[in-house]
């Protein structure tokens, strides 16, 4: 290992970087997947996707998966693992506890899909009552973060305040050199799990140490060109502020179709249904995702509805993410994934909005 | 750890028919549910769906938990289905309590509509068992005709209850109804406590919350000392589903019952 001080003069960083030449990545892969189950982004049809790594299954190019390390975050948001689309949490009258959970590694995470682990942190974990079923998928994942040295036009997470690649949150950062990939432990499980590749695994040289910042610094600045204007001071504020200006929420709203794409899509977004189903004798509760734009969401016992009109339900997402969860815990429950644009048959890309109100 | 989606059983020991559409069932849950005024528990009715509701028992008494309940949809519709011995499921309790220590030394002035007077009974109940602690209750209730009155056969026995002022109104009177006409703002004319340090309870349906609220401002209580139960749509009750979301808050976790101060600048609360 080597320790490395980056950075430029005025402050500098202790960094811990190992190196996994391309010879001797899939030794470590293979110990990897000997502990837990492996999923990694692969490319499929141009897009990437997660996957289950199989153990025969490493050998790229023919035949063998495509890995996209070095693409943009996956189609999936990662909260599938952890937060499933539908899950059965309860039943009646005999009880349901969560089951063991297997050890998993989601190999490449990008930053944008780690930001999303902070807001569901705060709403499953953080109050009064734990959400179990959750809290047991994310303590046996380890992430292994990837940083993305090609950011897309889709790409906004730098006006979220986050950059290109994982500086923590993660349990190993890694970055993609041409002969192979170097590692940076960010917590003691991936310490530990870089300790697991033996003499696969070297310290780093200052060469390849220096490479690593020159690839971040390309990726900052390309993304500073997608998106060079930063949103101005007081954005929460000004959503509640305009949140009655029907022509402003009205004239970005007006391509929507109301298929709540951008929603099902987004990694941060946690709204569920506790949704029950009649057995013979008793019920199945399950978890299901939900949509604060589906004109039921909010309405009460009798059919009085505060969000009827489409419209309201469109500001109130904006107000949930870029307000409220703002002023409740310091940053906005969106990471700049892009992906509620890349779903959006309307094409409203959420930068629009947030730039102009 | 335990499962937060998980009800436990409660039978249903008793029903009592309150009105033609709404009836109280007094529950008996396999354990505690050791709920506070103000807090709100979740009942199951099995295989038909999960819904919030206010306990309307007081918080005193420990061995069985009383809900009344209006008949409007779904899952209260399949509940009104089921009769002494049933079971259903409970979990709970959640949110925030009132807190009846501020309450102390005061004049407490409830103000309930229709099935609104089930959540404040809890409340009334929880006051008159500790009455030498608060100066005065007030109780001011409307309902539509004199047969949706809820707790017919209880409301003579209130009014007898030292330091309790009781009134009533109903929207649509009958022949034998001697008390006053008129929706529940009616019996706001004159209130006779001191605004500024007196505290305003009120529960309803949502336009009669909004007049309520705006008579007490009016009169002078101060929006700190306003509380409003806020029954916006619920689903976990646990203050992650996002669904009860009003403005900041999660009325589950935050609430229910928030004051005027908390959501006054909250466009159109009432809903
Ligand atoms: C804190 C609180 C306390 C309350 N206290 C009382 C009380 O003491 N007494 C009282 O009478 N009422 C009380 N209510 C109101 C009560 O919760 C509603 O009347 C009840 O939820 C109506 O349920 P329902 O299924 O019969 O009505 P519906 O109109 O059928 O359903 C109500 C809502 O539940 C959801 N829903 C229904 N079925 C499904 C389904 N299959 N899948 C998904 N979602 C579904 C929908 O969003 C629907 O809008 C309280 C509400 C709150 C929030
Ligand atoms: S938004 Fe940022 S972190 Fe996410 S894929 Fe694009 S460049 Fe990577
Ligand atoms: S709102 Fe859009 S950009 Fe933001 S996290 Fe959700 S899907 Fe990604
Ligand atoms: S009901 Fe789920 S957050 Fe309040």
């Amino acid at each position: 290992m080597l320790d490395i001080r980056e950075g430029v003069s005025s402050f500098s960083i202790l960094v811990k970087l190992h190196f996994l030449p391309n010879s001797k990545r899939d030794r470590w892969l293979n110990v990897l997947l000997d502990q837990s189950e492996v999923y990694f982004p692969q490319i499929l049809e141009s897009q990437v996707h997660w996957q289950r790594l199989q153990a025969g299954g490493l050998r790229e190019g023919d035949g063998g998966p495509e890995w996209g390390l070095e693409h943009i975050r996956a189609s999936e948001p990662i909260k599938s693992f952890f937060f499933s689309p539908r899950e059965r949490v309860a039943s009646f009258p005999e009880k349901l506890e969560p089951g063991e959970t297997g050890r998993r590694i989601l190999f490449g995470v990008k930053n944008c899909d780690l930001l999303p682990l902070k807001v569901h942190e705060q709403m499953f974990l953080q109050g009064d009552f734990k959400d179990t079923f959750y809290e047991a998928r994310l303590r046996n994942t380890l992430f292994i973060a990837a940083d993305c040295p090609e950011p897309a036009d889709t790409c906004f997470c730098n006006l979220v305040g986050r950059r290109p690649f994982a500086e923590a949150e993660a349990d190993i950062v890694l970055t993609v050199l041409e002969d192979g990939y170097l590692l940076e432990p960010l917590s003691d499980e991936g310490e530990e799990s870089v300790r697991t590749g033996g003499d696969a695994i070297q310290p780093a040289t200052e060469f390849q140490a220096a490479k690593r910042a020159e690839k971040r610094r390309a990726a900052d600045s390309k993304l500073a060109k997608i998106n060079p204007k930063p949103w101005a001071d007081g954005l929460a504020q000004r959503i509640w502020d305009r949140s009655g200006e029907d022509g402003f929420w009205g004239k970005h709203a007006a391509s929507c179709v109301e298929c709540f794409g951008c929603l099902m899509t987004c990694p941060t977004c946690y709204c569920f249904l506790l949704y029950d189903k009649a057995r013979a004798e008793g019920m199945d509760r399950s978890k299901v995702w939900d949509a604060c734009y589906m004109a039921a969401y909010a309405r009460v016992g009798g059919g009085a509805n505060p969000r009827s009109e489409f419209l309201k339900r469109f500001v109130n997402r904006f107000q949930c993410k870029f307000t409220h969860f703002k002023n409740a815990h310091g940053f906005y429950a969106c990471s700049g994934c892009g992906r509620c644009y890349r779903a959006c048959m309307g094409k409203i890309d959420i930068r629009d909005v947030l730039g102009e109100v | 750890m335990a499962n937060p989606y998980q009800p436990i059983e409660a039978q249903i020991l008793k029903t009592i028919d309150e009105t033609p559409t709404i009836r109280t069932f007094v529950l008996k849950p396999e354990q505690d549910v050791p709920f506070l005024a103000g807090q709100f528990v979740e009942l199951t009715v099995p295989g038909h769906g999960e819904a919030p509701f206010t306990p309307s028992s007081s918080h005193f008494e420990r061995e069985t938990i009383e809900v009344t309940i209006m008949k409007v949809g779904r899952a209260t519709t399949a509940l009104f289905g089921l009769k002494a011995g049933d079971s259903v499921g409970i979990r709970g309790p959640y949110g925030q309590r009132y807190p009846l220590e501020s309450f102390e030394g005061k004049d407490i002035y409830l103000v309930g509509g229709g099935v609104g007077l089930a959540p404040l009974r809890s409340l009334f109940l929880s006051l008159v068992h500790e009455i030498d602690k608060y100066r005065r209750v007030f109780l001011r209730y409307g309902a539509r005709t004199p047969e949706e009155i809820v707790y017919k056969y209880l409301i003579p026995q209130w009014e007898k209850l030292k330091k309790v002022d009781i009134d009533l109104s109903v929207d649509v009177g009958d022949k034998s109804w001697v008390r006053k006409v008129g929706v529940v703002t009616c019996l706001m004319d004159d209130i006779p406590c001191d605004e500024t340090s007196s505290i305003a309870v009120v529960c309803g349906p949502p336009v009669m919350m909004k007049f309520v609220t705006f008579k007490l401002v009016d009169a002078g209580f101060k929006p700190e000392n306003i509380y409003l139960s806020m029954e916006t749509n619920m689903s976990c009750g646990l203050g992650q589903c996002g669904h009860c979301r009003l403005g900041p808050y999660f009325t589950c976790k935050d609430g229910p019952v928030l004051t005027w101060e908390q959501i006054k600048d909250i466009p159109e609360p009432f809903v």
